[in-house]
């Protein structure tokens, strides 16, 4: 881009990109968390709130599966707790899918923009 | 009435002309100690987020990028006069060292997104073990996934640092951010010195050629949306980095 | 009337304007805050964080203006 007095730093800035589609799909992503954030009336509150809890408790639950995962591979697990392990996680996921349900939430609502420190998920 | 406020800045004394701003009320010039805020009369409690809305505010903001550099105030910020005054005296150090940071500089933004390899598909179809339970298939998987994403966590990093390295000597100040789900996103923003805003694009063009793998996005000039925070001081003050 | 409603129903959020994208993801997740008078939506996520980390630093600006108010 060229600076000139045709082209200065005030005019609309230049987006340049071969694949629109893709990038529109992505920013779509990011600003499609807004939509919880719509009306002023209590079942949104409700629904804030649970997505709260929701993201909170995925969070830990992904951080037992990578811990989980971590002990099968340092081989101190015996395959039976192998097996309740796994079976465990896997009802506390299929919990946590029916819970997003009831409250109308899908996988990109459960997350939270921590700023500096960045996305929780 | 409030004041829909849109940016702060230093060394401008009045603006080049009218501008219309959020409702099409007129942007003002409010010079408050040493600084200067543009801000417009808005009527009413919140501020819708339609398309007109953002653009005005952009296009706002936008309108002093001429003759300095702006910190943007966040879209929708409405205060009253004293609430703006008691803001800037009690912030005053941390806003002169935040435009000094972006004094000259504009922002430009380069977000990267790659696709999903084929390695990911391939490993899915590994077979299971027929005696296997329930609940060791389960985290058999898991473990295929967890190692997935540990591969694009590398992946984004490798990105990142070739990234920076590509532009190194060009940037003030990078802030990058990265989502890596199915595909890789990166986001990054960069500082850049004004004279160095040619040399810049140069860089970018043929880093992009470099990578043909890799899809690309660049956006720009923008004032540095990206840099306008007072975390800066929330960093110092409690050790958080 | 609320606010995101009206990029997000309707046709006008089925536009795949990539100007408008890029644009939002400049305006709306950045910029300097003033401590609990960003009045965008409410009772949801985003707000939460906000109003926490305008608070640490509002604590900061509060002391300082309390010791002003009392100097006067």
């Amino acid at each position: 881009m060229k600076l000139s007095p045709e082209n200065p730093l005030s005019a609309e800035p230049e987006i340049e990109t071969s694949h629109v589609e893709e990038f529109v799909e992505q920013l779509r992503c990011v600003t499609d968390t807004l939509p919880s954030r719509i009306n002023i009336d209590a079942q949104s509150v409700e629904q804030g709130l649970a997505k709260l809890v929701l993201t909170l408790i995925e969070f830990i639950r992904r951080l037992l599966e990578k811990q989980a995962v971590r002990r099968m591979e340092g081989g101190d697990l015996s395959p039976e707790q192998i097996e309740e392990l796994g079976l465990a996680l896997m009802r506390l996921e299929g919990k946590l899918q029916e819970l997003k349900t009831q409250f109308g939430l899908e996988d990109e609502d459960l997350n939270l923009d921590l700023g500096p420190i960045g996305r929780l998920i | 009435m409030k004041l829909y406020v849109y940016c702060l800045l230093e060394g401008i004394d009045e603006m080049n002309g009218p501008v219309r701003g959020i409702s099409g009320a007129p942007v003002r010039l409010q010079a408050l100690e040493n600084l200067g805020v543009l801000v417009s009369d808005f009527d009413a409690d919140a501020v819708p987020v339609t398309r007109e809305n953002a653009m005005t505010h952009a296009a706002v903001v936008r309108s002093v990028l001429d003759r300095t550099t702006p910190l943007p105030f966040r879209f929708g910020t409405l205060v009253t006069e004293q609430q703006l005054r008691s803001y800037i005296s009690a912030r005053k150090p941390a806003l002169e060292t935040n435009l000094a940071l972006v004094r000259g500089c504009v922002e430009m933004s380069m977000k990267i997104i790659w696709p999903v390899s084929k390695e990911a598909s391939k490993e899915r179809e590994e077979s299971t073990e027929p005696d296997q339970g329930a609940g060791a298939t389960f985290l058999a998987a898991k473990r295929r996934e967890i190692l997935g994403s540990e591969l694009r966590s590398a992946q984004a990093n490798e990105i990142s640092t070739w990234l920076h390295e590509s532009i190194s000597g060009l940037t003030r100040d990078e802030k990058v951010t990265i989502q890596s789900s199915e595909r890789l996103f990166l986001a990054a923003a960069h500082l850049v010195e004004r004279p160095n805003l040619q040399r810049y694009r140069e860089k970018m063009s043929a880093a992009r050629e470099a990578r043909p793998e890799l899809h690309f996005l660049l956006s720009g000039p923008w004032p540095p949306y990206s840099f306008a925070n007072i975390e800066l001081e929330f960093k110092t003050q409690f050790g958080v980095s | 009337m609320s606010d995101f409603d009206q990029i997000l129903v309707g046709e006008e959020w089925e536009e795949t304007d990539l100007s408008l994208l890029e644009t939002l993801d400049h305006v709306l997740n950045r910029g300097l805050v003033i401590a609990g008078e960003i009045t965008i939506s409410v009772a949801d996520i985003d707000l939460i964080f906000l109003g926490l980390n305008v608070l640490v630093s509002s604590v900061e600006t509060a002391h300082e203006v309390l010791r002003k108010r009392q100097s006067e």
